[in-house]
């Protein structure tokens, strides 16, 4: 009983409420980078500086934070892939082997010389990749829906199975590799098929703005379509979902495969617009990074944004700290790991009442015999 | 393809799954209990590395040991401390212990070795020397390492202690109905924090014997190469029982090591279909045993002392 009296107390008017959410976020992320800054002083480096020489190598100059904001470009498009799944209650950690197969789907098209608008060839490249992704992402969806297979080791496994796959088509006696290349990669794509540069003298593509737009509409789907509502929905009460008529497996695998086309969205952009080629684990990373974004996030689109622009930051200030200070740049995914054990050990109590009932309610669904529902 | 290559298999097959049925132990205890340890895989690689540098710091195998259990213990501590104590998500929760393993163990190894070449030595055999020219049981039993051996008797061990101890029942009890549990005077929160800090360490002690039970060197960048994963699939697919999950680890080690000599052989099938061998393997048998599984009851839930 003390327990609820102090729920009571605690209850805030809904401005407090995103206040407090948006407190246990910022709590977190400045307990990482104190974390990160243990150390990196324990490694023997002085943390003011390397902090310092990250800030510079973030935000020192145009071109530096043009660097973030390519960075930011997979970042955003894999984050709100994954936060729309979790919206829905779906863990949808596939998204580096989405980036794979969308990059094999826009290499397909983009080595060949076509003779149209470079326009129309870029686009041609980003549907086909997101084609190959969605068939890739429709096999742990359909799993998951129907098979009752988790989501996370599928997609997981899958991962693996992406990697050894574009190896293969990248290898030398396969159509898309290029011959005699000393590492296995795939052929150059065509000058058309290349986004542009936004800025001379960096390497900055629209991929990030492209990731920003797609953010907010799916703000917009979230928030104000009938589908958004089924998927939050979905993710709250899956049994109230499914009383209310909605077809949550369909549902299910709908997300996956959004997330797939998403994935695979970002990595068509990230070789059209970046690598220019295709080649074995040109995504190293980002597949987790983009899990942390959209948990960071909450799985809101509009902080996907924000956590998929604090990450890139990170990652490339990670990448001056390293060279200036020689501390390794793989620091980067312990400070992004470290941030978000942070945001979800910091609990307040709300939170905590509101897991107990989801729980409850999985629990409910056992006693009911419905076996068909566990997802293992 | 000749009755060596066959003998050599076999032989690949129980020192590949060594590392897998160690990890298995302790995850089937873990998610006994109701919590599913997702960073096994960061912890495999943690323990991969500590046992590499311990090994190469102390020049002794047996230290080495120790202080990855000890390792193994103290970041299972930390995963029963967020799932149990602050009730996070346990997916989310494994997740990020990855990924700052892939990370830590990246930053660690450089420092340890500029050259990023460090080879130690590896466990020793169990039999002598005499042995080993046996006709086909000497390749296959007698030539593997201390580990191989512990890893295959140990899952009998813990089918003992699941189903014939005191702690087996209320490991099963917690995880099936903690109310129950508690009510009956058992302390739900210190015994899931006793089975996750064993899956800790078993995890490890897996990683460990991935290095040192074999190849004798890290290679940073993730060199458990998702095996934590295809243990928890092991788990699923052997229905939480120590013995059947083990052989489900067992199949899914010969995947791997047939994988391995495919290679080497050099065959018409392309190397890289033969490496996505385990991992399809993994998917194709999570999805055909998955409905056969009895869940355990509170599996991934989290357990509040104040719910009634």
């Amino acid at each position: 009983m003390k327990s609820v009296t102090k729920s009571k107390m605690i209850r805030m008017p809904l401005i407090g409420d995103v206040m407090m959410s948006g407190a246990r976020t910022v709590i977190g992320i400045v307990m990482g980078l104190v974390a990160g800054g243990i150390l990196i002083a324990l490694s023997g480096v002085n943390p003011f500086a390397a902090y310092a020489s990250m800030l510079r190598g973030a935000f020192g100059s145009l071109p530096a934070f043009s660097n973030v904001l390519v960075r930011a470009s997979p970042l955003l498009l894999g984050g709100i892939g994954v936060a729309m799944g979790i919206k829905a209650g779906v863990w949808n950690t596939g998204i580096e082997g989405y980036m794979y197969l969308g990059a094999i789907g826009a290499a397909v098209v983009a080595i060949q010389p076509l003779s149209i608008p470079p326009i129309l060839h870029v686009l041609l490249s980003f549907v086909v990749g997101m084609l190959f992704a969605a068939v890739w992402g429709l096999i742990p969806g359909y799993l998951r829906a129907y098979k009752g297979v988790n989501e996370v080791t599928s997609t997981i496994m899958l991962n693996y199975v992406a990697i050894y796959l574009t190896s293969w088509l990248v290898s030398s006696p396969q159509p898309l590799a290029e011959e005699g290349a000393f590492y296995p990669m795939s052929k150059l794509f065509q000058e058309s098929a290349q986004l542009p540069i936004l800025m001379r003298g960096t390497s900055l593509h629209p991929g990030a703005f492209i990731g920003i737009a797609i953010c907010l509409l799916f703000y917009f789907i979230l928030n104000y379509t009938p589908f958004g509502f089924r998927t939050r929905m979905l993710g709250s009460n899956i049994n109230a979902a499914r009383y209310s008529g909605v077809d949550t497996k369909k549902q299910v695998v709908f997300i996956m495969v959004i997330g797939a086309i998403l994935g695979g969205l970002s990595g068509a952009i990230e070789v059209t617009g970046l690598k220019h080629r295709v080649y074995m684990e040109f995504v190293t990373g980002t597949g987790y990074q983009s899990v942390a974004v959209a948990l960071l996030a909450g799985g809101n689109p509009l902080g996907v944004i924000l956590t998929a622009l604090f990450f890139a930051a990170l990652k490339a200030g990670g990448a001056t700290m390293s060279i200036e200070t020689g501390v390794g740049a793989s620091m980067t995914d312990v400070i992004i790991a470290l941030c978000v054990i942070f945001v979800i050990a910091v609990g307040v109590d709300g939170r905590r009442r509101m897991k107990k009932k989801t729980a409850k309610a999985e629990t409910a669904v056992t006693t009911e015999g419905k076996e068909d529902e566990h997802v293992v | 393809m000749s009755f060596d290559l066959i003998i050599d298999w076999l032989q690949a097959t129980l020192r590949w799954s060594a590392p897998l049925l160690l990890v298995s132990i302790g995850e089937v205890f873990a998610e006994r209990s109701g919590i599913i340890n997702m960073g096994i895989e960061g912890i495999m690689l943690s323990g991969a590395l500590c046992g590499i540098a311990i090994c190469y710091l102390t020049k002794s195998v047996t230290l080495a040991v120790l202080v990855t259990l000890l390792l193994g213990a103290v970041l299972g501590m930390g995963v029963a401390y967020l799932t149990v104590s602050r009730r996070t998500n346990q997916v989310v929760t494994g997740l990020m212990i990855n990924m700052l393993a892939l990370g830590a163990t990246d930053l660690l190894f450089g420092l340890l070795s500029g050259s990023r070449h460090v080879r130690v030595a590896t466990f020793p055999t169990l039999f002598p020397k005499s042995f080993h020219s046996i006709p086909v049981v000497g390749k296959i039993l007698f030539q593997q390492p201390v580990s191989t051996w512990v890893a295959f008797i140990l899952p009998f061990l813990a089918a003992l202690v699941l189903y014939r101890t005191t702690w087996g029942l209320n490991v099963r009890s917690v995880g099936d109905n903690p109310q129950a549990a508690a009510t009956a005077g058992l302390s739900v929160i210190k015994i899931k924090y006793q089975t996750v800090i064993l899956s800790g360490i078993f995890a490890a002690l897996g990683g460990c014997v991935l290095t040192l039970g074999e190849v004798g060197y890290f290679a940073s960048g993730g060199m458990t190469g998702g095996r934590g994963f295809i243990v928890m699939a092991a788990v699923v697919v052997g229905g939480w029982d120590p013995l059947r999950t083990a052989a489900a680890c067992i199949i899914f080690g010969a995947a791997d090591a047939a994988q391995l000599r495919f290679q080497a052989v050099g065959s018409v099938i392309p190397y890289q279909f033969l490496q996505m061998l385990p991992y399809v393997i993994t998917v194709i048998s999570l999805t055909i045993m998955v409905k056969r599984s009895r869940v355990p009851k509170t599996w991934g839930a989290a357990y509040d002392p104040e719910d009634v």
